[in-house]
Formats: structure tokens, sequence, C-alpha cells
């Protein structure tokens, strides 16, 4: 019997003879705060669920778990406390699922649904595949109004040339579609972004955002939250 | 030596949802055996008994992967119940086919609302869950009408009492063999006026 063999047997005792098993709790992984960080590092989960081909039939059974939530079409709550889905690029579906999973996005909440002990990695990659077949519902929840030139100014000089004219995002580079979010979600990303909480964020964002006021954020996230529906995202 | 300890803990806790696999056996075996073994608490139907008992469930018209999955359970020690533990000693993988197949055939029957007071508001739980703390939709996985899926079982209609007994067996850690421990996390998140409600929304369910 060698010293491995002895770990391995007290710890599946351990297992074995703990009363109830309980929940895993959200890993916390280096994010933007560590001074390595590579907002778009990929892990070795995320590297293969990019290289592989999601099916959607069984994306749509494997989403059953998620629809609690998410609704059953990917539209989320107007409120913010879900975001939209349906359309969004594959890869950053992969990509902040990845996060949620390995803990470079502190989400508390929807881990206990979506860690690697109840979703495996083909489903992760079925789920995105699935998600992304799905038209952009374009009732998504909207901003006062009352500030959208501004708003649309913001946009124009700072949020552009990534997210797009039409809020299309960018599949390669990570960028998510915006067009068709939840304005009280927009919301809620940018300041988390801005105050380093979502420590996955991408820092040339949280530079540009770091200058904005809540009142900023709020006129930017109105106007990108009207801008004319998508009625597909680009692939 | 060390290889098949890893494998047993690995195939313990990872399933893929939809690898369900479909249930192969003689639903008529099954309806001799509930006939000497089950029929005392489930009925022969699955029906379970008059007046209903929190300890005897609703059978009928459950996913029969959802009925063998607890059948194994029961006889493996991961749901622990010692009255099903000595029902389940003298069955075998065959004999928990056939009655997981026998109940599935049979028609569920409309569960009795005691309290209709709670269904408003068990009714926007089940459909909208509680957003605030994280706890999904009943809906989502058990479907709006509680037929379930190979995955997740059919509740409509079970015993209010049953169901409440189970929501607080999940959020105690008591009952464990839930995939994932997905109905313990959520039931974590849930109020004992929300399990109420709830439980009273299901069985009023068709």
């Amino acid at each position: 019997m060698n010293k491995a063999f002895l770990i391995s047997l007290s710890l599946s005792l351990a297992v074995l003879s703990s009363a109830h098993a309980a929940p895993p709790k959200q890993p916390k992984a280096p994010g933007i705060e560590s001074p390595d960080y590579a907002w778009d590092a990929q892990s070795a989960e995320e590297a293969q669920l990019l290289k592989m081909k999601g099916d959607v039939e069984n994306g749509k059974i494997a989403y059953q778990g998620c629809q609690g939530c998410h609704k059953p079409d990917a539209s989320g709550l107007s409120d913010g406390t879900y975001p939209q889905l349906a359309g969004q690029h594959t890869t950053v579906l992969i990509k902040q699922m990845s996060d949620v999973r390995e803990g470079r996005r502190d989400n508390p909440k929807m881990f206990p649904f979506a860690g690697k002990h109840v979703v495996d990695t083909q489903e992760v990659a079925d789920i995105a595949a699935y998600l992304n077949s799905l038209p952009l519902p374009g009732n998504n929840d909207k901003g006062p109004g009352n500030d959208l030139a501004r708003g649309k100014a913001l946009y124009q000089k700072d949020c552009v040339s990534c997210h797009g004219e039409r809020g299309e995002g960018n599949a390669g580079k990570f960028y998510p579609v915006t067009n068709g979010q939840h304005y009280r979600y927009m919301v809620r990303q940018i300041v988390s972004i801005r105050d380093g909480s979502r420590r996955n964020a991408n820092p040339k964002m949280v530079k540009v955002v770091k200058r904005y006021s809540t009142s900023d954020i709020g006129a930017v996230a109105d106007f990108m939250s009207r801008i004319s529906p998508l009625k597909k995202a680009d692939k | 030596m060390i290889r098949p300890i890893l494998f047993i803990l690995a195939l313990s806790s990872i399933g893929t949802a939809y690898a369900a696999i479909p249930v192969k056996g003689d639903a008529k075996k099954g309806a001799a055996i509930a006939k000497l073994v089950c029929i005392a608490c489930h009925g022969a139907d699955g029906n379970g008994i008059t007046p209903p008992n929190p300890d005897y469930p609703k059978l009928a018209g459950k996913q029969p992967e959802y009925l063998l999955k607890q059948l194994k359970d029961f006889k493996a020690g991961k749901r622990k119940n010692d009255i099903m533990a000595g029902m389940v000693a003298n069955l075998s993988p065959d004999d928990m086919a056939n009655l997981s197949l026998h109940f599935a055939a049979q028609k569920s029957t409309p569960g009795a609302v005691k309290n209709p007071e709670l269904l408003e508001f068990g009714k926007k739980f089940y459909t909208e869950g509680n957003p605030d703390q994280g706890v999904p939709a009943c809906a989502g996985c058990h479907l709006p009408d509680g037929s379930g899926t190979t995955v997740y079982p059919h509740i409509a209609g079970q015993y209010s009492s049953y169901v409440y007994q189970q929501l607080k067996r999940f959020s105690s850690g008591e009952r464990d063999n839930d995939r994932g421990l997905v109905m313990q996390s959520l039931s974590l998140r849930m109020t004992d006026q929300e399990m109420k409600a709830v439980s009273e929304y299901i069985t009023s369910l068709k």
C-alpha cells in the first residue's frame, strides 16, 4: 500500500461517513484584482469548449435546468435580475459560464445550478449552441428615455468600436451582444465592472467606465436598450 | 486498488442530464409484485392510501426512470428510509424495473387541496421562483403543468404533505440523492411559507 492509496482511501471514507452531502460552494479564482490577470485567458475546460461542437437539440434538454430563472425563451427577467441570453454569441456564453463555473465571475446564486457538479462540459457546449440558435426576443426592459442624446454620444465615443453600431458585439473577441439586453441588467453590470466587483471584466472597458458617473451609465445603457432590435446575432 | 475507488467516486458525482436510460421490463410482472409488496402503503395503482400519509407518496404516472432511480437509491442507501430499505431488500434489479414500469403506467388521481388560500402565492412561486433569493421557478424543470421530464419527475397532484416533507428533507440534507444537489441548494433558499404554498399548488396541478 502506498501513501497515495491511503490518502484516497481516507478521503473516500470521509465522504462515505459524512452524514449528508452538501452542495459545493463556488470556488474563487484570481480575477482582475490579481497582477498577472489576462481577461480572456482560457482555462483548460474553456479552451476545450471553444473547440467543441454543441448540439442544439441536446442543449434544449440541458437548458431545462436553466429556464427556471432565464425563462423558456431565454429572455431573462426585465428587472435585470437575470440577463437575456437568446441569440448571444456561443463564445460569450462559453466564456461566461466557464468563469462562473471556475470562480472568475462571482455568482453564488447561479453556481449551484451551473457548476461542474451538475452540468458537464458537453452540456455547457450544448446549452451555448442552443441559446445561440434562439431568436432575440426584442421585448427587453428599457430605461426612462430622458437622456438619450447623451447616451448616444457616450456610446458612439466609447463603446461602438467594440460593441458595434447595433450592439452586435464580436464573437471572436468575446464581446457580447448587448442589443436587446435589459436596461437594468446592463446598468448593474456596468456599475460592477466600474467598481471592480465583476472580477472577469475586460480592463479596457474598466478604464473607459471608470470615468462614468452613475447617471452616465444610466444614459448609455438606456440608449443601448433602445437600439433597433437585431433578429439574429451574427455567429 | 486506487483506481476503482476513484472511479466509483467519480461515477457517483457526475451525471449527464439527457443520458436517462429508458427502463426496460414487464409492467405486468411489476403489477403482481405491487399487489404483494407495495399495496399497503402506495395502493395497487400507486395513488396512495386514504387518508393520505406524508410517508407514502403517490407513484402513479411518475416517469419510470425516476421511479427506478429512487428504488435503486433506497437499495444502495443513497436515499435513506428505513421502511423502503426493508421493502427493496428482496427486490432484484428486474423486479425494480418492472415495478417502475407498472406504476409509471398508472393514471395519477387528482390531488385534494386543503388550504386554497395558499394557491395564489403557491402558483406565483411555482411559476416565477424567488429571483431575489435565487430560487429558480419549479416550472423550469418540472414544467408548468408539473408533468416533468425523464430527468425531473412528474409532481402534479402529489400529496402536499409529502411534497412539503421532501422540501424540508432536502433543505436539512436528510435527503441528498438529487442530481447535483439542486433541490437541496434551492430549498435552502426557501421560507417555510413558500414550501407550504408551493406544496399546495403542486397538489392542485392536474
